[in-house]
Parts: structure tokens; sequence; C-alpha cells
């Protein structure tokens, strides 16, 4: 019951998501303000890592293995370029690929398990990656991480200021959107089938391990992606940026966002990226400010953002509630 | 609960032409100097005492009527931003300071910081003061880049050698968190040893343990004369130290890296339950110069100073910064600052004779040194806290 | 052999700690289905107010850990009554409700009490000592407050009318709920009973380890990790696991150290998850 109309090819979630990148890739040009271009690249980064989160939410399981997934796509991309090569798309596919297949053989080990089970081997999974980098010096710089990592190119530019570093992360977005819009278009049914009643869906003859692997695949390479933004923008691959507890922060975008549609990922990294940055300027009562919004927020807009704002609408135009709204998981627990 | 939301919702609004306007031209000269540190999360003491000593260093100057810069007299101001400890937040720090044209800035302080603001803070054109013990804390490309107190290159070599002359152990296991702030510290200290010919070995923990029972027991397994918890913070440096004892290690602890004997002391149950113990400070604190510090502090700010010796090299790099801003004559120009630094003479009220080293370690002589201490227990009772002259040692 | 008797009474010293970390934590998942990601801030807070009773108000330890336990019960009851009740069947709400809790709570306790560690010390030094090993008193004292509260939940959970209509509330919500039973009045009960008991461990443990602002971080992934793997909300499974990772995480350390001995415990955990997808003992996943 996502509530989403079916049918329709692209919606107009999508298509705003697709704008907001467009605008972003655009920003340089209307502000030199480097704070501005420095939280909107954190946004964006925040927003392919709350895609991933997202996709896996699409089929009711909660993946705490977003920063390994990106610290795999941040570190390859960073041995490429610097050992390999620096255009863009190369990097950018590399860091994509390699989660994504490292996610394919995990997957099928561990997409059998569901609800806080999964929530679990993802966070010990994440905690093991992280070891693994401390543990592998000569290939990863161990604890030190990578640095002097040469700035990305595309056709002979080099890509090294704030505003240039700003423009790939949009351009990555671009294509993290669209992978993500693709997916969720394509497997909408059967999502929603898992999503439901797996089990159900499973007797009435769905292969269901298929489309969870493809999303798991996915949702991989889409961290992969958030994980080479961070770390063209940081020109620094280091362990820190990739902590497991993080995991908890992609999560809070993307169910403060809201589960519902595509744009909530974005919405929801935009209004706490903002508000974090906004708050460690106030000193060291920044936590407790986040916490207040978070409870706020998941308080007022039930569904999150985007699903309040949803259900808000359709009692406006006087139709039956969307139970798009509620984040009722039933088989979560 | 309607109320709140819109405290809420105006607190928002009103933080938002905040961020986006860029700084104001300056009406009368008013310099703004940042401080980048965590803030919030298990360091928060840290970046807390660094931000005091940046406090101070402008009160000082504030006291005599401004700093003077060129013709004019700046009213010199600290605004901080909470870096958690992560490279990305100190890399969004180094923005958001560009962005009210802050130019200098005080830390950051872990190593993971100084990482992520090196590279931003030098496109930026800003001059940062970092703490951080990495083993790249500054480096030759990034000239802007200075370190405020001297690391563990420069430190261990004579405190490894004073603590072998003082306890006469002749092996040692060196013990830390397994990340970037404990393996950059303790890998020096451990190398320090084996220079003076102590048979040094290294442990690691995982970050976040809180019980260290396994490894004291790993660390027993090995028979060492000393053990030394380097730069594990002070909690955990509190436990090791007490469930060493538990376990019936007699032997010398030591902690070449970090702050915390008080707890440590505390957590062992006093000094003679201690026995034989010694530490780094990362300043002479018994010097009567240090010493008056912490009145100075009192009598300036209205309350007493944080507990914490960070604030000390964080007042000596503030103070020399402003002074070599208003020797540069420019509040914007931070290449100009940087060239006045290296060529000032370093010499601070407090601390006495200082000298920039690093050329030999990072290639690049814009590290901030100044004599450390060396605090000792001996069978059970507290001798105080030595002078050790880093630079004669070299 | 003495190195793996030792590791081994390690291994029993951490598994009684992680036992009683879990019991709290195990309870609320049981029961309401929710993930307590504040479960550590009602750890950190339990040692904070055992602290501030005995080194502000001056009361004997016994008293502050007591006073410990009511205070974080307490709360427990208010957040959950507040906030956690009009979302109870949504495990995503509930749980970035328990998220937001902990940052304020963390920073409630740093705006008080600073960031330095307290100075909170454990009434009972000393170590026993016999055929070569040792255990601190302070561990065995642990292990007996593990004991006891493990006896006093089964108790609660198995012997009285709470109890029963507690877990008639875990096992079918709406099938209880039609037999009168009512969740609202119940729900609160049992989040003040499982905050309290974090309390109660707080205020018993941060003495003998290390009390400051943020040691709850590590214990809600620790106590996660042994609540899931035990099984789902069941007490027993959780008390097994919480020895099964003491153990490994004792031997992992002292043969393989840090790094390395983490790396195995949470490896062992992946394979026994893999294993058995739903815990030591579990049974299937369960419905909210």
């Amino acid at each position: 019951m996502t509530g989403r109309r079916r049918g329709r090819l692209v919606g107009a979630a999508e298509i705003t998501a697709l704008l907001l990148c467009v605008v972003a890739f655009a920003t340089p040009w209307l502000t030199h303000n480097l704070f501005v271009l420095s939280v909107i690249n954190q946004i964006l980064i925040a927003t392919m890592a709350a895609y991933s989160v997202h996709v896996m939410l699409r089929m009711n399981l909660l993946s705490f293995a977003v920063p390994a997934f990106m610290a795999m796509g941040g570190f390859a991309g960073a041995l490429v370029a610097k050992h390999g090569g620096t255009n863009v798309l190369l990097v950018g596919g590399v860091s994509f690929l390699v989660p994504a297949l490292i996610a394919l053989p995990l997957g099928i080990l561990i997409l059998r398990l569901r609800g806080v089970y999964f929530v679990l081997v993802t966070y010990i999974f994440s905690e093991i990656l992280q070891l693994l980098l401390f543990e592998t010096p000569h290939l990863t710089g161990g604890s030190n991480g990578i640095s002097g990592i040469p700035a990305a190119t595309f056709l002979a530019q080099s890509f090294s200021s704030s505003a240039a570093v700003l423009q790939i992360a949009a351009g990555l977005a671009l294509v993290a959107t669209v992978v993500t819009a693709a997916l969720c278009q394509w497997c909408e049914q059967p999502f929603a089938a898992i999503d439901e009643n797996e089990t159900l869906a499973a007797s009435l003859g769905l292969v269901i391990w298929r489309f969870k692997a493809l999303g798991f695949v996915v949702a991989a390479g889409l961290a992969g992606l958030a994980g080479l933004s961070l770390v063209l923008m940081l020109l620094t691959a280091h362990p820190s940026s990739f902590s497991p507890l993080s995991s908890v922060n992609y999560i809070t975008y993307a169910i403060v966002g809201g589960r519902a549609s595509i744009l909530g990922p974005a919405v929801g990294s935009a209004l706490l990226v903002f508000a974090g940055n906004i708050f460690s300027s106030q000193g060291e009562y920044s936590p407790g400010f986040f916490g207040v919004l978070i409870l706020l927020v998941v308080f007022i807009a039930r569904g999150g953002i985007t699903g309040a704002v949803h259900t808000l609408w359709s009692r406006r135009r006087k139709q039956p509630a969307s139970l798009a709204a509620s984040t009722k998981l039933q088989d979560l627990a | 609960m309607n109320a709140g939301i819109r405290f809420c919702l105006l607190a928002t609004v009103a933080a938002f032409p905040f961020v986006l306007d860029a700084a104001p031209a300056n009406s009368g000269c008013e310099l703004k100097l940042g401080m980048i540190g965590p803030l919030s999360g298990a360091a928060t003491s840290w970046g807390v005492a660094l931000r005091s000593g940046a406090e101070f260093g402008a009160a000082e100057v504030n006291k005599t009527g401004g700093l003077p810069v060129g013709a004019e007299k700046c009213k010199v101001s600290v605004v901080s931003y909470d870096s958690k400890y992560t490279a990305d937040g100190a890399a969004a720090g180094a923005n958001y300071f560009a962005s009210q044209n802050v130019k200098f800035i005080i830390g950051p302080v872990g190593s993971p910081e100084a990482t992520g603001i090196k590279p931003v803070a030098q496109r930026n054109g800003q001059i940062t003061f970092s703490t951080a013990y990495a083993k790249n804390a500054i480096e030759p490309q990034f000239p802007l880049a200075f370190h405020e107190l001297s690391g563990p290159a420069t430190w261990a070599p004579p405190l490894a050698k004073a603590a072998k002359e003082k306890f006469g152990f002749q092996s040692i296991v060196c013990v830390a968190p397994n990340d970037q702030g404990g393996t950059d510290i303790a890998s020096v200290d451990a190398e320090a040893y084996r220079a003076v010919g102590i048979k040094a070995s290294e442990e690691y923990y995982q970050r976040g343990t809180t019980n260290f029972a396994p490894i004291i027991q790993r660390i027993l397994n090995q028979n060492p004369d000393a053990v030394d918890t380097a730069s594990s913070p002070p909690g955990d440096a509190a436990t090791m130290a007490k469930q060493l004892r538990e376990a019936g290690f007699n032997g010398v602890i030591g902690r070449l890296g970090g702050p915390g004997t008080a707890e440590i002391i505390r957590a062992v149950g006093g000094v003679e339950k201690l026995g034989n113990f010694y530490w780094l400070e990362i300043v002479s604190t018994d010097d009567p110069g240090v010493k008056a510090l912490w009145e100075e502090y009192k009598e300036l700010m209205g309350q007493p100073a944080p507990d914490n010796t960070l604030m000390i090299p964080a007042v000596a790099s503030s103070r020399l910064l402003l002074k070599a801003i208003s020797k540069a004559g420019t509040i914007d120009d931070a290449a100009k600052v940087a060239e006045a630094l290296r060529s000032l003479p370093v010499e601070d009220k407090n601390l006495g004779k200082g000298e920039w080293t690093g050329q030999k370690i990072y290639g690049i002589n814009q590290e901030l040194s100044f004599p450390v201490g060396m605090g000792l227990i001996i069978n059970g009772k507290t001798v105080g806290v030595q002078k050790i002259d880093t630079v004669e040692a070299r | 052999m003495h190195g793996i008797i030792s590791a081994g009474i390690i291994g029993i010293g951490l598994g009684a700690q992680y036992a009683l970390l879990a019991l709290g934590f195990t309870l609320i998942f049981g029961v309401l289905g929710v993930v307590n990601f504040a479960h550590g801030g009602f750890y950190v807070l339990g040692g904070y107010v055992g602290y501030w009773a005995v080194s502000s108000a001056g009361l004997p330890y016994p008293v502050a850990v007591l006073a410990a336990v009511v205070a974080t019960a307490a709360l427990g009851y208010l957040f959950e009554l507040v906030f956690v009740e009009r979302f109870v069947d949504e495990q995503l709400a509930t749980m970035m409700l328990t998220v937001g809790l902990y940052l304020v709570m963390s920073t409630g306790v740093l705006a008080g009490f600073g960031p330095e560690p307290a100075d909170f010390a454990f009434p009972v030094t000393g170590s026993w000592h016999g055929g070569g090993f040792f255990i601190p008193w302070a561990n065995l004292i642990v292990l007996g407050v593990c004991v006891l509260a493990i006896a006093a939940v089964y108790l609660v959970l198995y012997r009285t009318d709470l109890g029963r209509a507690l877990r008639a509330l875990a096992d079918d919500r709406p099938v209880a709920r039609a037999q009168g039973i009512r969740p609202h009045l119940l729900f609160p009960l049992a989040f003040a009973l499982a905050t309290g008991l974090a309390g109660l461990t707080g205020a018993v443990v941060t003495p003998i380890l290390t009390l400051s602002p943020h040691v709850g971080d590590s214990v809600l992934a620790t106590s996660f990790m042994v609540v899931i793997l035990g099984g789902l909300g069941s007490v027993t499974g959780s008390t097994v696991a919480a020895f099964v990772v003491g153990l490994i995480e004792a031997y992992s350390d002292v043969y393989l150290g840090g790094s390395k001995g983490a790396l195995a415990l949470f490896l062992l955990v992946l394979l026994i998850l893999i294993a058995k997808p739903s815990g030591l003992f579990g049974r299937e996943a369960r419905r909210a």
C-alpha cells in the first residue's frame, strides 16, 4: 500500500528531485559564498547516501551498511584516481561498481535475514569494514587513510575548486537520482509486494530474492557514489569519514524526509545537514538542538516530511487520506 | 507545542540571512579568530580548552584597546565551530569561516580533523594551528598549516630516555586505540623506546572499548616491565591503569601522549597505589610562568580556566598569531601573516623561549615548540613535573 | 592452561556486564517492539544520577543506585507516555524518537556535568586472589546484581499479572488487546521497567569502568548485538548471548589483540546469524 499512483512513468517527485540536482549544479553561478557551496555539497553527498537507505526501505529493510559501501566506493575511487586515471567517468564508474559487485555475494548470504536481524548484520558489516581498513595499511593507508588524491578531471578540465567539486557532486547526485528513480519505478510492484507481505508475495510466485538482490546491489552502488563524492570534497579517503555509527545519520535523513517518495531522502538531507551546520557554529549544544529537531519533525510530520505534505495535500483535495504517510512497518520487527 | 514549533521555525528562518549573507564590511576594525575543534562527543574537553585559550588571547589584546594593525586598532573576537572530531566537520568549518571572512583559525584538534582541513584551508587562504599528533599534521605542500605544540616525534625521544634513566625498565608495551588518534602516537612512542634500547611492542584496542580486562590480560601475557597508555582517552587510560593494578601488575605505568593524570590517580585509588608512574605534560606545568597563567586567566576572564593543559599552547599560539597579524599589517592576507609568523622571535610571556621545529619530522618548520614537562610519581610519592627541553635534546 | 582459564574468567565477567546491559533493551524490544536507541543514554544518566547522589547529596552508594533506578524509570515512563505511545506501532518513527532523545540526553548530561570523566568510584576495591587467578570483587558484585536482576525480571514476567499481560502483548498485540489488555497503560510501565534497568546498570557498572557523557555510544552497540544474537526479545536468549559474546571477546582479544580480536568477534556473530537467521533462541521474525 505505497499509495503512489501507479502506471505513471515519471511523477512530480522524480522531476523535482532531478531539478534540485540541476539547481545545485548551478549554484556556483549564483553565489560564491563558500559556506553555501560547502553545505550544498554536503547535502548532495547525504542525499546519495540516503537514497541507498531509501531503496532498501522500499523493501522494508533497514540497512546500516551505507558507511561500509561508501568506504568501498570512496577508497576504490581514491585508488583509481591516484594510480589509474582521474577521469570522472572512470572514477565514478569504479566507485559504483566495486561496492555493487561486493554486494552481490554478500546479499546472497544476508538477504534471507529480515527486520532487526538484517539491521544488526548490516551494522556489523560496517564495523568489519572499518576494521579491515585499519588492518590493510598497504592498500588503504590503514588508520591514516589515503591523502593527496588528485582532483577529478573531465575533458582536460580539472575540478579542484570548491565550486567545481560541488558540480561533480551535483553530477553524481543526478546520476544517483536517475538510477534510484529508474529502479524504484521498474521494481515498484515487486518492491511493494515484498514490503507488504514477503511470504505472500513468494507464495504467489514472485521470485523475491532476485529483486532483493538487485535492490541491494544498486543501493551499494549509490552509497559508493556518495563515498566518492565525500572523498573528492575532502581530497582524502579517511576511515573516520565512514564510521559505522554515521549510518544512523543517513537513516535519519531518509526517514525524516519520508519514505513514501524519492524526494524524501533529498528533503531530509537538506533540512538536517543545513540544520547541523548551523548548530555546529553554536558550540557544544549542537547535538541537543539536532535531537530536538528530530523529535519535533517526527512528532509533527507523521510519515516524514514528504509523507506529511502528501497527507495534507490529499486532505485539501478532499480525497481520502492516503496511507502513504504511514510508516507502519508490519514486518520490520 | 505550537509555541515550540513556531520558535523552531523562527530560529531556522532567522538563521538563514545570518548564513547566506557574506560578512558585512568592517566598520571600525574587527578581527575574528576562528576556533575549530570538537565541541561535542568524547573529545569535547579538548575543543573547549582550545577555545578558552583563544578567547584569553583575544581578551588580553582587547584590554589594551585592541590589536594595532596598520593605522587601526582592531577589536579581536573568537568564533567557534564544532567539527565533531571528523574530517568533513573540520572541512565544513573552514568553509563556514571563509564565508564569514575568518582567515585565522586556532585548531583543529584531532588527526581526522587536521587531515580534512588542510587542503580546504589552503584553498580558502586560511592559517590553521592544529594540535593533532598525526604524522602528517603539517606538510610542506600546505604552507598555511601550523602546528600548535610539539608532537610525539619531538617529545617522545627525550622522555623515553628520561623514563629509562629514572625507572630502568627493559621492556614496555604501548597501548592505544586502533584509529589514527592511537596508532600515530603509540608507534612513535614505541620507536623512541626502542631507540634507547628498550624492548617495545604495540597493542591497539577497538575505539569505544569500556572494559579492558582482556587487553590487560594480553599485555600481561607478554610480561613487560612497563606499560605506556600513550594517547588513549583519559577515561580509557584510567580504567586500564586500575585494571592493571587489580591484576597484580606492579611495574611502571607511563603515559606519553595524552592528559588525564588526575583521572588515573583517582581510578587507581591514590598516588600510593599507583606506585611508579610517569607522564607527558605538553607544557612544563610546574614552571612559575605557566602556573601564573591560570591565575591570569581567572583574573581577566572572571572564571577559572578549564582544567585542561591544552589551553596553554592555545594561548601561546593565539598570542603569536596576533603579533604576526599586527606585524604583517593585514587582517586579510593569510600568506603575509604566515610569513610574519615564521620570522617572529618565538617568545611567550608565560612559556618563555621556544622555537619553530618540524623540518626533520614533517619537512616544514612550522611546529611551535616550547619545553615540555615530565611528571613523575616514584614509589608512591609525587615528585612533580620536570622541565624537559626538547630543543636541546634534539 | 592457566591463560585459557584466566581468559575464561574475564569472559564471564564481561558476560555478566553485557547481560545486565542487554536486559532493559530486550524488554523494550520484546514488549513494545521498539528499538531503543536511547538505551545508552539511560545507562549514562543512571551513572550520573548515582554520582550526583553520592558526591553532591552525600547519600550512601546503595541508596544512590536506587535513586538512579527511580530517576531513569521515571524519565522512561514520561518519554513513553508523551512521545513513543502515539507512534508505538511505527517502528521507524519510534527509532527516530529514541535517536533524538539520546542526542538531547547526552547534551544535557554534558551541560550539567561537563565533558571530563566524573569522579565516581565503586565503594569496594581489590580482588580475590587464589590459585594464581584473580577476580576483582567489583566484578563478583556485578555478577550478583546481574543474577538478581534477571531473577527479578523473570519473577515479574512469569509470576505476576503484569508480566502475563506484558507477555501477551509481546506475543500478539491484537489478540491481547481483544482480551482486554490495555497497552496504553502497560507500555509506559514496561518502558519504565526497562529504562530503570539501564539506569541500574549505569549506576553499578560506570563506577567500575568510566563515567563520562559519551560512554553510552558503545553500550548501545553491544546491547544491540547481544539482544539480536540472542533472538528477539527473549530474556533467556539475550542472557546466553551476553556470555557467548563476553567469552568470544575475551578469548579473541587475549589471543589476537584489539583490532583482530574485534574483527574475529564480528565475523563470528555474522556467521552465527547467517547460519541461524533468527538468532540463537529466536522464533520467526515477530510481527509488531
